[in-house]
């Protein structure tokens, strides 16, 4: 083991810089202390993919959630003057990533949870923050094993896959569809959709299941998929995963001569799902809670947010910014940061006026409606096709 | 934290300075300095995030360690280790919760299972050499990690959650952070200990030998299939138990946790160490743990640098930050007036 006195030297830089980052990260921990719970800023965590593929989603959110942070404080802040922080922190849609993060945030001192994008890297954070008695408002996470433990401090502002695959239910029966092929990722919160779904259709018995499915994401060619369907014949193909893959099926589903309706679930509610399958994606459905396009009054919110980050809104801007808003609307209930005094206040709302409708939480703390709508592929933008009301 | 006594083989160095590095470096008392500096730490820093991260670090310590015994000591390349990690941590997941048993319980259970898939995966796939062994063991990673993905025992996509707690005595459980830190500490420590004093026993000395030359060892008398299943079987219990920390750590597992990167991740921490070398395994394991938490600040360009910075040290060290001794030291009789004639005698080749 013979080293050579300039790559000593080498090691010895690499350590200093590396004690260097450590020292500067030292620094941050030593910071937790800063902030007592009566004083100060409001923190909010905000644990969200910021690297890894659903990135582009994560930026979406911490956006959104920032807009709503900034004009909070703008308008004063809550209890009585004191301004909200955003702390956000990087999950990549990973549980590891995602428990440092959580932990990170409630070292830091976060009285609010308002993240949550994957749900297989949300699930590990609930007993830390549980354990911390920090009420969470999941914006878009939406798997019911996140409801299914009963813990008190667990919030859902996007609807849930059950509320999701009745709306799909009610739009196959509203459009005489009578059999259907259901396509997923093999993703805990894909097929908790077409599970669900396929449930809803067989207690109901008007509408058949031609085909339930699974591909692997991330291939580049689903022609056997494909294939399968098309033996099958479905007048309506639901697909639940995401949009990369989506966008590809449909692609090739059109291609191969498919006729009937395509409909996606909101992991593929995405402009890119027009990029990647171009004119085929014209007229493919989705179950989908409204986006700001496609509401009344969205158009202000879209230019306050292109305004401060000087790029369009996606797919759960509006369910973060709304969590923001419900979560400084339960502090101030709560007239403290009180974990307890949260979660009355969050378990009394009583129609507090969101995007989605007005909201009222259910015994299981998820939306009383799911207000899902059937939105469509016009001119390589979605709009509202159906309110299904 | 091994309490290796390699000595020195070339130490012709040229400064005092040096001297006194490599003298630390090689000191035999260096695993249980960074033991009692890993129990300290928490005195330092004890938020939970600090001890969240602390944790990992030691869990993916212990894998490293166990990746260590089948590409460092044996040379068979293993592209699929986490697979062990994911039978460990399911089966002490699914055992527990459905016998509302503490984890610790689960012990035997994983033990037999994580040997079993040893066998399992290692039977067949070790009649086979270098690369082929290396895409077969790819293959298996893969086929664990979409089994567990499609089995409703294993909960599908969505996992295991609500994974009761290591130990529960009454009204103590083992799950304060600080708490499971410790345990976690001391149970990695041992298996490194372990791992470490395994390098130099005779099974070590066989793993080696097939290492270097797989024929010479056959011709020599080592049966180096039993030999290599037998690397392979000690790498998925370190594993498998480094699984059931990991369970028991984040309360929830799925199958996106044993995906290929975590593979990779693991082979990159033993070859950044060094291969075969305890000590540099312990640090390049923790070099590759602790890195994305310290380059946290760089937000979406945090594995970007992590890359570079991994490039940049196997450009400068290609043999690992800490790699091992080419050879293995001969052994002397302490007595310094020891003469060649003497020397012969004990060697038994007096007439």
């Amino acid at each position: 083991m013979r080293i050579s006195k300039r790559s000593t030297m080498l090691l010895g830089v690499a350590t200093a810089m590396l004690l260097a980052t450590s020292g500067c990260s030292n620094g941050l921990l030593a910071g937790d202390s800063s902030g007592s719970a009566d004083t100060g800023t409001v923190k909010l965590a905000m644990v969200v993919p910021i690297s890894g593929p659903s990135a582009p989603t994560g930026e979406y959110m911490q956006n959104a959630a920032q807009l709503a942070v900034d004009e909070i404080n703008k308008a004063g802040g809550v209890l009585d003057g004191r301004q909200l922080e955003l702390l956000v922190e990087d999950e990549a849609c990973d549980a590891q990533q995602g428990v440092a993060s959580a932990n990170k945030a409630v070292s830091a001192g976060a009285v609010v949870s308002v993240g949550g994008y994957c749900s297989g890297a949300t699930l590990p954070q609930l007993p830390i923050f549980a354990e911390a008695n920090v009420p969470m408002i999941i914006p878009a996470a939406n798997s019911q094993d996140l409801v299914k433990q009963g813990l008190k401090n667990v919030f859902l502002v996007n609807g849930t896959g059950n509320q999701q695959s009745t709306a799909a239910l009610k739009y196959m029966l509203k459009s005489g569809v009578t059999s259907v092929a259901l396509v997923d990722d093999n993703d805990s919160y894909a097929v908790d959709i077409t599970a669900e779904t396929k449930r809803l259709i067989e207690d109901d018995g008007a509408v058949t299941v031609a085909l339930s499915t699974s591909v692997t994401p991330g291939e580049s060619d689903y022609s056997a998929a494909v294939r399968d369907i098309m033996s099958a014949n479905p007048e309506l193909v639901y697909w639940t995963g995401y949009y990369q893959e989506g966008g590809l099926i449909i692609n090739q589903l059109r291609n191969a001569g498919f006729e009937g309706k395509i409909m996606v679930a909101d992991g593929s509610v995405d402009a890119s799902i027009s990029t990647i399958a171009g004119a085929n994606a014209e007229g493919v459905l989705a179950t989908m809670t409204q986006t700001p396009d496609t509401l009344e009054g969205g158009g202000d919110w879209i230019a306050s947010y292109e305004d401060a980050f000087g790029s369009a809104p996606g797919p759960f801007s509006l369910q973060s910014y709304d969590a923001v808003r419900l979560a400084a609307h339960a502090i101030d209930e709560a007239g403290s940061t009180d974990g307890d005094a949260i979660i009355a206040a969050l378990e009394a709302v009583d129609g507090f006026k969101m995007f989605s409708g007005p909201l009222t939480f259910t015994a299981e703390h998820t939306l009383s409606s799911g207000g899902f709508v059937i939105l469509s592929v016009q001119d390589g933008a979605f709009a509202l096709e159906d309110a299904l009301s | 934290m091994s309490g290796s006594t390699f000595k020195s083989q070339a130490p012709r160095r040229t400064g005092p300075a040096a001297a006194w590095v490599s003298g630390l470096l090689e000191n035999k008392y260096l695993g249980w300095i960074a033991l009692a500096a890993a129990l300290l730490a928490p005195l330092l820093t004890a938020s939970p995030y600090s001890l969240n991260v602390m944790t990992t670090a030691a869990i993916f310590v212990m894998l490293a360690a166990g990746l260590n015994i089948v590409v460092g000591y044996c040379g068979l390349l293993d592209l699929g280790y986490i697979a062990f990690m994911a039978v460990g941590a399911y089966t002490a997941g699914i055992v527990s919760k459905a016998f509302e048993l503490p984890l610790l319980f689960t012990i035997p259970a994983v033990l037999v299972m994580t040997i079993l898939a040893g066998l399992i995966i290692g039977a067949p796939t070790l009649r086979l050499r270098s690369d082929y062994l290396a895409i077969v063991t790819l293959g298996f990673g893969e086929i664990t990690r979409i089994t567990a993905n499609n089995l409703s025992v294993t909960g599908g996509p969505s996992g295991i959650y609500g994974i009761p707690k290591l130990l529960t005595f009454g009204d103590f459980s083992v799950h304060s952070p600080a708490v499971f830190y410790y345990v976690t500490i001391l149970i990695v420590a041992f298996f490194v200990l372990a791992s470490a004093r395994l390098g130099k026993s005779r099974l070590g000395r066989a793993w080696r030998f097939v290492r270097e030359d797989e024929d010479a060892a056959e011709a020599m008398g080592i049966h180096t299939y039993k030999v290599k299943l037998m690397a392979y079987i000690f790498g998925a219990v370190w594993g498998g138990f480094a699984g059931v920390l990991f369970a028991s750590h984040l309360t929830a597992i799925s199958p996106k946790s044993f995906i290929f990167l975590q593979s990779a991740l693991v082979l990159m921490a033993v070859v950044l160490g060094g291969m075969g070398n305890m000590r540099g395994v312990v640090v390049g394991a923790l070099v590759i743990s602790l890195l994305p938490e310290l380059l946290r600040d760089l937000s979406e360009y945090r594995y970007l640098a992590f890359g570079l910075l991994l490039v940049v040290a196997m450009v400068f060290r290609p043999k690992g930050l800490w790699p091992a001794h080419g050879h293995e030291e001969e052994r002397k009789k302490k007595e310094p007036e020891q003469t060649a004639v003497d020397a012969a005698v004990s060697r038994g080749e007096s007439r």
